[in-house]
């Protein structure tokens, strides 16, 4: 598995969470623009993201550090944090 | 280390971690995470509605700071105007308050038709319109003796029972002062009688306030005994959590336990309270050093209601460390929606002991 294939992987399993979790609508992991500004233009907020953030880390096996997330504004910051703590 | 070896070993610590789908994994939790998550959506403002009152307390937020002395627009239109505004950016709850907006009561009408979800804090000397249909706190500071000294005003209780026995907008505010602690069991009682809700605030030292009312170490064990013992007694009338007492009657404030997110406690503006809050004074300007939900209070002293209300819900990544510090936050949440939202329903409290605010002694300490 190539390191450019593991961020896919993470950032289309981020946006799978982020769907499930928070009930977006219109907008599937594979459409999900990984570059989006998340809380400009999803509207989402600190909780949201802290409860994405709780799922992720179950899935991942890995922490986020509490005053990380509220800056992990895209699906590919997030996916690159992750990637990063598990290296 | 690859990434499957690293996954195990975390997930073997002997120093347990908790996974949040081993934290959520009992039905009674689980549902109560369900109920809770879905007022994610709230993202408040508040507003000032006018800079006059019908009576002068003691150690007023309001009339200690420097807002008083501004414009007081009481213009609909222009209101109208702010909140089709304040909806445009987001807001999707309101808290009317100061310095008395029971006095402004074309203004209600407005902000209630433009944004639905909200909140009046008033002192309830006057009857709110049933169709501005907000939870209205009505605040209380001891019985009528101690409303008399420190508020002017006679019969006080009275007068807010009589204004709003049977108005389920209607939940009585007790604020705890170093003085009138033992009081609240006649209020608590009475207002129980008349089949009121009730629920606690704790004073909070406006900026320079150095007078009696100030909270004391001892003040705040006493206030901590007869806020678990209420809501042992009146569980249906007073909507309160023993994680709620702790937070706020805690040796160190709001600010300190928790890292306050309003703004003028924290620069951030990348997401939360820090993006979004605004508190809006009555010439509709706002300031973002002075925005918080009580701008004039001494944040080193703070240990107010509505501040808990986000400041401690804020923190759920914190909080979900463990089943029990997890439950406490669920208890706080279910309380604060039940306080704040019209027709939301607490239910019974799910942690009924003391758990210490998560990494208090750690955080203090550095």
């Amino acid at each position: 598995m190539t390191a450019e294939t593991t961020t896919n992987d993470i950032i289309n399993r981020v946006a799978h969470v982020m769907i499930e979790e928070l009930k977006l609508e219109d907008v599937t992991p594979e459409t999900f623009d990984p570059d989006i500004d998340l809380v400009d233009e999803i509207g989402i907020d600190s909780m949201d993201l802290a409860t994405v953030a709780l799922v992720l880390q179950d899935e991942y096996g890995m922490r986020f550090d509490e005053d990380d997330y509220p800056k992990l504004t895209t699906i590919r910051l997030i996916a690159e944090y992750i990637k990063k703590e598990l290296s | 280390m690859d990434i499957a070896k690293k996954q195990n070993s975390f997930r073997n610590n002997e120093d347990r971690r908790w996974k949040f789908s081993e934290i959520i994994a009992d039905p009674v939790v689980h549902e109560r995470w369900e109920k809770v998550r879905k007022f994610f959506f709230l993202r408040e403002s508040t507003y000032d509605m006018s800079n006059h009152c019908n009576i002068q307390c003691e150690g007023c937020y309001y009339f200690k700071g420097d807002k008083q002395f501004v414009e007081e627009i009481q213009d609909p239109l222009l209101w109208q105007e702010l909140m089709k505004n304040e909806k445009k950016r987001g807001i999707t709850y309101v808290v009317l308050a100061g310095a008395e907006p029971s006095l402004a009561p074309a203004l209600l009408e407005v902000c209630y038709k433009e944004i639905p979800l909200g909140c009046i804090a008033s002192n309830g000397l006057s009857q709110i319109s049933p169709s501005v249909d907000y939870n209205i706190h009505i605040s209380v500071w001891g019985n009528d003796e101690t409303s008399l000294r420190v508020r002017k005003a006679k019969n006080m209780l009275q007068r807010q029972v009589r204004n709003y026995r049977n108005d389920p907008r209607a939940i009585f505010v007790y604020t705890f002062t170093r003085e009138n602690i033992d009081e609240i069991f006649e209020v608590a009682r009475f207002l129980k009688e008349n089949d009121c809700k009730l629920t606690f605030n704790m004073f909070s030292a406006p900026t320079g306030y150095d007078g009696n009312l100030r909270h004391t170490e001892a003040s705040l064990a006493n206030t901590r005994e007869a806020m678990l013992k209420l809501i042992t007694d009146y569980p249906k009338n007073v909507l309160f959590s023993h994680y709620n007492a702790v937070a706020h009657t805690h040796k160190f404030g709001l600010h300190a336990l928790y890292d306050c997110p309003y703004p003028r406690m924290n620069p951030s503006t990348d997401i939360g309270l820090g993006r979004s809050f605004r508190q809006y004074r009555t010439d509709l300007t706002w300031d973002r050093n002075m925005s918080c939900c009580v701008p004039d209070t001494d944040c080193s002293d703070c240990r107010h209601y509505a501040a808990g209300s986000a400041v401690v819900t804020a923190k759920l990544f914190r909080h979900a460390s463990d089943p029990e510090t997890f439950k406490a936050w669920l208890d706080y949440v279910d309380a604060y929606l039940a306080i704040w939202v019209r027709g939301y329903e607490q239910g019974e409290n799910l942690c009924n002991h003391i758990v210490s605010p998560p990494k208090a002694e750690t955080r203090i300490r550095n």
